[in-house]
């Protein structure tokens, strides 16, 4: 492996990381289409391990999506063009780029309306059946590659994926310098979203989670005060009390990046009249919640799929300083067999493995 | 007890008692005297000349409550409301002594956030007719803030001005949800919220109107009145997904904004279920405190849940609807009433009743 030349990838045989069964990825060859007019060839540098990457790993499965058979996982990423397209005009060889993961149609009404993220025929990463970008090169189209700045790493460019869920959740719960925003969850999204939360303005920011450590994490990144919470329904009144205290004023916006029956029960509870709560989080399919009382107040729930147009504010809030994603990489794997499990397998455990990151 | 009609006191500068519908117990309205207060500058005198009954009085009637309002001492019912006005106070300019006003029944403070920002309608202090503690209207005077009183165009009577309140809700539920000439709109529930929600949506411009329900004579009255199909469900939460399909095949394209008019397990979940990805969910209906749903998958798509509460500067809206004719509420007033203690009673048992009634009115 490695010895066979290829033309197409400029002679080295490209090698991915394949989801071949459950809990069982294997580095083997990924052969690459041929570069289209508008797509570029990347080599990796810097791939983040997601939530939903260790879904798969473990389930073959995430939500409604089954990989029916072997997938190169991973999405979170930023490299090198090595090669453009014929019709490429704004990259050359050599740039740097984060890469936005999913290709849409362009045809349909929710892409023509700037839905993008909506689009029935979208392929995304590592969401089956199109293959993933934990590979030496990938091929993807040109305009959802975005050029880093030379003062922003690698893999504080692969960063910008799950920056951009939380940078979409803002926009869709309206986070400015007015609002004061909960953050259920101190995970690596409920992080990013306290990160983006900040860089929109929020005046003051409360996260909560179980995990006293990954509050202290929070704390670092700027959270105006943080609150330790039970995995108990019986403790949510108590809790929402301790969140008000906390906030000193009303909650105007809940982003829930838990996404269980306890965490809506109390971002619905907790929201003021006329605020809003986002659901972040995938936590629970169904649930029982208050919802009535909640709509009865106007209290909105807002949705959001992965996110749209969010690469270039990205980029910029790392530029500017205003968002600073470097704290959040606790662990980094090479590219070998052995290596790729072990990263999974840190990333799977959670607690103080927050974005783990291979370094290709 | 004394015959209401022929009590003559000498209050009021002379005019007769001042009587309206109390309600004194589970089950037990009685019509007995009722105090005004003392007119201030801003506020005027109505007599009022109709009042329609809603679900909430009829809750209020059957329970001495409704969700978090507790009647603790008798009250007045009744809130959907038009009269005459008798008297103005001293800085009222834009009415005068025989007008005919439709009520707007909430008096908000004016003073909090939510006032400030236009939300008045939340705002906490609210003294809304007929939610405990506040008295309504179901009487033959009112005392009222000026600035709450609408004048009727000539050709709207007062049936229709009183109409405007149960009409706000559909008017404030279309505005939240951005109804307009692009959005398809399913409604779920044909009883008088659904069926105004149907009148206010043809008023906004949706192109494609749907409606559920399990009565078939109540889907009937929503073909009358302009629902382009009508699909008849269970209340078999079994029946959901295929429910779904078919009330997405009624529409033919994707649904863009769902008004749940009932408020159960089951509607929300169709409701989650049915509309399209970026699409509106509308809960309306108030029918359960908790509930049981697929509230991710829908986020997951998306589709936001919007929450109504009552309406805020919907009366100028519904009465120019009115006055235009791009909407009829005539129909929907089905049965009518006298005040008096044996025209209450029947009127509330015959809302309570629901089936062919739709909304009950008296005329006083």
């Amino acid at each position: 492996m490695g010895s066979q030349g290829d033309a197409k990838n400029g002679g080295e045989e490209n090698m991915a990381a394949w989801l071949v069964a459950v809990n069982t990825l294997k580095i083997q060859p990924f052969e690459l289409p041929s570069l289209g007019p508008h797509d570029v060839r990347v080599r990796m540098k810097a791939v983040g391990i997601c939530g939903s990457d260790v879904h798969y790993l473990k389930t073959l499965r995430c939500a409604h999506f089954v990989v029916e058979e072997p997938m190169v996982i991973g999405h979170e990423c930023a490299g090198i063009i090595e090669e453009i397209g014929s019709e490429v005009t704004h990259l050359v060889p050599g740039d740097r780029v984060a890469l936005e993961p999913g290709i849409s149609c362009w045809r349909c009404s929710y892409c023509k309306q700037g839905s993008y993220n909506l689009c029935p025929e979208m392929k995304f990463f590592a969401t089956p059946p199109v293959h993933g970008s934990l590979a030496n090169q990938v091929v993807h189209p040109a305009d959802l590659c975005f050029k880093l700045p030379d003062d922003i790493s690698l893999e504080e460019g692969a960063m910008c994926e799950p920056l951009s869920v939380g940078v979409h959740a803002c926009r869709r719960a309206n986070v400015g310098p007015e609002t004061n925003v909960l953050i259920m969850g101190a995970g690596p999204i409920g992080l990013v979203a306290l990160l983006a939360a900040r860089a929109f303005g929020a005046p003051r920011v409360v996260i909560v989670d179980v995990d006293e450590f990954r509050l202290s994490v929070a704390k670092d990144l700027g959270a105006s005060e943080t609150v330790q919470v039970s995995t108990k329904a019986e403790d949510v009144a108590g809790e929402v009390d301790l969140i008000k205290k906390a906030m000193g004023e009303a909650v105007d916006i809940t982003l829930d990046c838990a996404g269980f029956t306890k965490t809506m029960t109390t971002a619905l509870n907790v929201t003021r009249p006329g605020g809003k709560v986002c659901l972040v989080g995938m936590g629970h399919n169904e649930m029982t919640v208050p919802l009535t009382p909640a709509a009865a107040r106007e209290v909105d729930v807002v949705g959001v799929f992965r996110y749209k147009n969010t690469w270039p504010l990205c980029i910029d809030f790392l530029r500017s300083g205003k968002i600073d994603v470097k704290p959040l990489i606790t662990h980094r794997f090479g590219f070998s067999q052995k290596e790729v499990e072990d990263a999974f397998e840190t990333s799977a455990r959670g607690g103080s493995a927050i974005k783990v990151m291979f370094n290709l | 007890m004394a015959d209401s009609a022929e009590i003559m006191v000498q209050k009021n500068g002379g005019e007769e008692e001042n009587m309206a519908a109390w309600l004194l117990g589970v089950n037990t309205l009685r019509i007995q005297p009722y105090q005004l207060p003392p007119l201030g500058p801003h506020d005027v005198k109505v007599g009022i000349k109709a009042l329609g009954i809603c679900g909430s009085d009829v809750h209020h009637f059957k329970t001495m409550r409704c969700a978090n309002f507790i009647v603790k001492k008798p009250m007045v019912i009744g809130h959907e409301c038009a009269g005459i006005i008798e008297a103005v106070g001293s800085e009222v300019k834009n009415l005068a002594p025989g007008d005919r006003v439709a009520l707007e029944p909430g008096i908000s403070c004016s003073r909090c956030d939510l006032c400030k920002n236009g939300r008045y309608n939340l705002c906490s202090q609210m003294r809304f007719f007929g939610s405990p503690p506040t008295n309504g209207s179901l009487a033959n005077k009112v005392v009222h803030p000026a600035s709450l009183c609408y004048k009727l165009p000539e050709n709207v009577s007062l049936e229709e001005g009183a109409m405007c309140e149960p009409l706000s809700v559909g008017v404030h539920a279309c505005r939240r949800a951005q109804v307009g000439p692009e959005t398809s709109v399913l409604i779920l529930g044909a009883g008088p919220i659904g069926l105004i929600t149907l009148l206010a949506a043809r008023a906004f411009g949706a192109p494609r109107v749907v409606m559920t329900d399990v009565d078939e004579s109540r889907l009937a009255i929503a073909k009358s009145l302009g629902a382009d199909e009508l699909i008849q469900v269970s209340t078999e939460m079994k029946d959901a997904s295929d429910e779904v399909v078919k009330v997405q095949t009624a529409m033919g394209t994707g649904i863009d904004v769902t008004f749940d008019c009932v408020g159960y397990n089951k509607t929300m979940t169709t409701a989650l279920n049915a509309t399209r990805s970026g699409g509106k969910v509308c809960l309306i209906g108030l029918a359960l405190s908790e509930m049981t749903v697929p509230l991710t998958p829908a986020a997951a798509r998306e589709v936001d849940v919007i929450g109504i509460f009552r309406y805020r500067n919907t009366w100028p809206l519904c009465l120019d609807f009115l006055k235009t004719g791009k909407i009829d509420v005539k129909p929907l007033i089905t049965h009518r009433f006298k005040f008096t203690q044996e025209g209450v009673d029947a009127a509330f048992e015959t809302s309570a009743r629901g089936g062919n009634a739709i909304k009950v009115m008296f005329n006083l």
